[in-house]
């Protein structure tokens, strides 16, 4: 199984396949979108990226069970590779963890437990996080930055974030980032928005320090898988 | 002749170890007036109630944990069908949640939703059992039924909703309120056989008034009747809410939650009323069947009692008469005297005698109808059979039965006890495919295998039990398979001459990995370079070869055997010469084919304080284990995983001292996947080590 078996692979559409591949800073990424309409498939899609290129993956859900997160994987991976369950490539299972949490359990002290257990006990090193359902509103710049850095400290090559856009919130910040992540936007390297367009669904790179596309640039979406739609 | 099947309720009680199950069974059979007095679990821990319901059916003669326990709830028949618990007993719990309408999930106040009932949900829901919950132990320090319903809805994901609140809480509980009807209801008497009704104490009135008003707003969505009786804003018939609940219930769109103590005698009566009124009769529930005729498609059985007959055996009893076999009818008709098929065998059974179970005795019945829980006597069979009359070809359960993965040799300790044991094999293997044994001929011992260690111990347990036969037991092992990893061909000549008449075959071909199935022999052979005669030796002499692999004389499995060319002696050619042939070209082939071995792994959910997660992953790795995910809630956390079985060996020992005994865990097989080197050159040297000590 090789990363070529995906064609529109969100990663080297963004052209950071360098950066999930060698050594370097770490990167940190966010895709924005109102409810509903493929965060999680987006961040899978990043995920399993990651896992085709080698890297180990920490898929953290945060309001959402261990079963759910694997079926988002199934279900794009069988998308992706014409109905081959990711449970059959054994190589790439062993790249992927899940920690689910209730929204009431996660708190960074706890995540950071929890990585220490996987790292100090060489049980799990993960080089990719991916995080699923942070509290962006209820959570300062403060906050955030403290996790980036122990983050950064774990060796982390690539941090994902998601977070839920509000239609009635037209806060954006200079960058165009919307809220809530407008005041917190100068932490994250890369942002997302998925943004329907009458029948479509884009893909809008609002911010991208590392990648080979420009800002402003827009990708496709499949409206009804939620792929990347070959550009 | 068969009754009114709306007044009949095939239910399960399933319950985590220790939540009272066979208490609540008790009180259950006690107020239906099945057993006359109630007699109590003594011990507290899950062992001791365990063992109190063995001593129970013994002193009782009656049968608690039998396949169907029938009693009489007011104007309804209910037949309590046993739900084995523990996963190891895969086929038997798939088996017994087919034959169930619906079901009482049984949780403890204090312990809440445990691994156990996550399980038990998970195989409920995964066959459309509409289900009831019932919150046991409310008299138990520290019942908080809030929060099992919370933990109902959260890690059930069910829409669990209280329809009763309790009146007091641990030593303080006296009844309960009933948030339909709104009255109190008291269970007085030595055995709170009396129930009382009176109004909502004054303390409680306002805050059941608002659940009373949150119950109706939610169960309102099932019922349009009810929706507009609420926007009327008069008084609401309670028969519109039960109706909801009902519908609700019955679509698995909604759960009622029930309070009580059993063992104080509190709520058991509202939970019977439950059954009656929410859990679903026969005619309510869509069973499917497989077509043997079109690839076990799946096609919905109709309950009409004027199709086709179709009937699934799912358990049998020793009785004075011979075998017992409980079945239940989905569609049909069976009258005493008719001549049934079992579709599994393809043999003709003519029907003697039909009975239904009755409190202390066997009513004779003549027929009965579809839907119906009844017993047939001197029917020779297994269970999960499924008998249809002779024009329809159907099953009720998949022919796919899995692999054992774990055997163990059982010696009996003296002639008796062999004599014995070798009767009780063959009952356990007739009701349970899923158990089976066979005779090492190396070793001359009988080895019975299984999928677990409890299944196993379960089952020397009660031929100790049930038989008296007393047998020594060695070493778990663990049921390895052997497989190839790629395409291989052979070309293999078997020539004797010693005299005589001589042995000639040759055999060519080529095997290869099959992703399904265990073996299949494929037949290519053009011009009579084999002669047919010979082709089914061929086969044969391949599945011998299947038996025991050479890595380390574990069976192979998943491959595919083709043969296209050979040769023949017009004299010197005989079956064996072709079946040793095959023999001989399998070795040649097998050895080209990359062979690996291939073990069970086991899916296990570990689950305990937060506090240990750290410990219990870190054990989890050290057993080759690979963590597929943790989930996390409050202080508690769940760490599922895959482990190999071999790795599992005596795990709750070391799970109980990582954890201080707070962490338990639960094991179902998952898949056989290939052992990692080190594992199979280990393997590979202790079995030719073993052959050459002999």
């Amino acid at each position: 199984m090789e990363n070529d078996s995906i064609v529109n692979n969100p990663l080297r559409a963004l052209g950071l396949e360098g950066k999930a591949g060698g050594a370097g800073q770490s990167m940190m990424g966010l895709v924005m979108a109102r409810a509903g309409l493929g965060k999680t498939a987006i961040l899978v899609q990043l995920a399993l990226d990651c896992m085709l290129l080698g890297n180990k993956v920490l898929h953290v859900a945060i309001g959402e069970g261990v079963d759910k997160t694997r079926a988002w994987y199934d279900d794009i991976l069988s998308l992706l590779t014409d109905g081959e369950k990711i449970e059959s490539i054994p190589e790439v299972m062993k790249n992927r963890m899940i920690m689910t949490f209730k929204e009431s359990s996660f708190s960074k002290a706890k995540l950071e437990e929890r990585l220490d257990d996987l790292v100090k006990q060489n049980i799990y090193k993960p080089e990719c996080l991916i995080v699923d359902g942070y509290d962006f509103e209820n959570n300062d710049q403060k906050s955030l930055e403290e996790l980036r850095d122990f983050m950064v400290q774990c060796g982390l090559k690539m941090i994902w974030f998601s977070a839920v856009s509000h239609r009635g919130d037209k806060r954006v910040s200079a960058d165009g980032v919307p809220a809530p992540c407008h005041e917190v936007d100068s932490l994250f390297d890369t942002v997302l928005l998925i943004n329907p367009e009458g029948d479509n669904i884009n893909l809008n790179i609002v911010k991208c320090k590392n990648c080979s596309v420009d800002p402003g640039t827009i990708l496709m979406l499949d409206p009804s898988t939620s792929l990347i739609k070959q550009c | 002749m068969s009754k009114d099947l709306s007044k009949v309720r095939n239910i399960g009680i399933s319950a985590h170890i220790d939540s009272g199950k066979t208490t609540l069974t008790e009180r259950i059979l006690y107020y239906t007036k099945r057993i006359h007095a109630i007699h109590e679990v003594r011990g507290k821990d899950g062992v001791g109630a365990k063992m109190d319901s063995m001593e129970l059916e013994k002193e009782r003669g009656i049968t608690i944990q039998s396949a169907a326990t029938y009693c009489s709830w007011k104007d309804i028949d209910i037949n309590i069908i046993d739900t084995p618990g523990h996963v190891d007993f895969t086929v038997e719990v798939e088996r017994a949640l087919r034959v169930l309408d619906g079901a009482v999930l049984v949780l403890c106040s204090v312990g809440g939703v445990q691994s156990q009932s996550i399980t038990v949900n998970r195989q409920m829901t995964r066959y459309n059992v509409p289900r009831i919950a019932f919150i046991n132990k409310c008299d138990r320090t520290g019942a908080n039924p809030e929060k099992v319903t919370r933990q109902l809805r959260d890690k059930l994901e069910l829409n669990a909703h209280l329809l009763q609140m309790p009146i007091g809480l641990e030593s303080e509980l006296n009844g309960v309120v009933d948030l339909i009807t709104m009255k109190a209801v008291y269970f007085d008497g030595a055995s709170g056989e009396n129930i009382r009704i009176e109004e909502i104490p004054a303390a409680m009135l306002d805050e059941a008034q608002k659940r009373h008003d949150a119950l109706l707003e939610e169960v309102s969505m099932f019922s349009e009747d009810l929706m507009e009786a609420l926007l009327e804003e008069g008084a609401v018939d309670p028969q519109l809410v039960y109706d909801a609940v009902r519908k609700g219930t019955l679509s698995l769109e909604f759960t009622p939650v029930l309070v009580g103590s059993a063992y104080k005698n509190k709520g058991v009566q509202s939970l019977l009323d439950a059954v009656r009124d929410f859990l679903p009769c026969p005619t309510d529930v869509v069973n499917m069947a497989l077509d043997l005729n079109n690839a076990e498609k799946e096609f919905p059985v109709s309950n009409n009692p004027d199709d086709p007959l179709v009937m699934l055996a799912f358990k049998l009893e020793d009785g004075r008469y011979g075998q017992l076999t409980y079945v239940r009818s989905y569609q049909g008709k069976l009258a005493k005297g008719d001549t049934i098929f079992n579709r599994r065998t393809g043999k003709k059974v003519k029907v003697g005698r039909l009975c239904r179970m009755h409190s202390n005795e066997m009513e004779e019945i003549d027929a009965c109808g579809s839907g119906d829980i009844v017993a047939l006597f001197g029917v020779d069979c297994a269970s999960g059979d499924t008998f249809t009359s002779e024009d329809i070809s159907c099953s009720m359960t998949s022919m796919h039965i899995p692999e054992p993965v774990i055997s163990l040799a059982v010696i009996p300790t003296d002639n008796k006890a062999q004599i014995n044991m070798s009767k009780a094999l063959n009952r356990f293997t007739k009701e349970d495919p899923t158990f089976k044994t066979f005779v090492d001929h190396e070793t001359g011992e009988t080895i019975i295998s299984g999928m677990g260690e409890l299944h196993l111990e379960v089952y020397i347990e009660r031929m100790k039990r049930e038989y008296g036969a007393v047998v020594t037991v060695g070493a778990p092992q663990v049921a390895y398979r052997e497989t190839i990893g790629q395409r291989a061909d052979f070309n293999y000549t078997h020539k004797k001459q010693t005299g005589g008449s001589g042995q000639y075959g040759r055999v060519a071909g080529y095997l290869e990995p099959m992703e399904e199935g265990e073996y299949e022999f494929v037949d290519k052979i053009v011009g009579g370079v084999i002669p047919r005669e010979y082709i089914s030796s061929c086969d044969k002499g391949f599945q011998k070869s299947l038996e025991k692999g050479s890595l380390c004389g574990a069976p192979i499995t998943g491959v595919r055997c083709v043969i296209n060319d050979g040769a023949f002696h017009a004299v010197d050619s005989s079956d064996i010469a072709f079946q040793l042939a095959s023999i001989g070209a399998f070795k040649e082939g097998y050895l080209k084919a990359k062979p690996v071995i291939m073990e069970p792994i086991m899916k296990v959910a570990v689950e305990g304080p937060s506090e240990f997660q750290g410990s219990v992953m870190g054990s989890i790795n050290q057993r080759r284990g690979m963590i597929i995910g943790t989930t996390e809630e409050g202080n508690y956390s769940v760490v599922e995983a895959e482990v190999p079985l071999s790795e599992m060996f005596g795990y709750s020992t070391t799970l109980r001292s990582l954890t201080q005994g707070k962490a338990e865990f639960t094991m179902e097989f998952a898949t056989f996947k290939p052992v990692p080197k080190g594992v199979s050159e280990e393997l590979i040297k202790k079995y030719q080590d073993e052959r050459k000590n002999g």
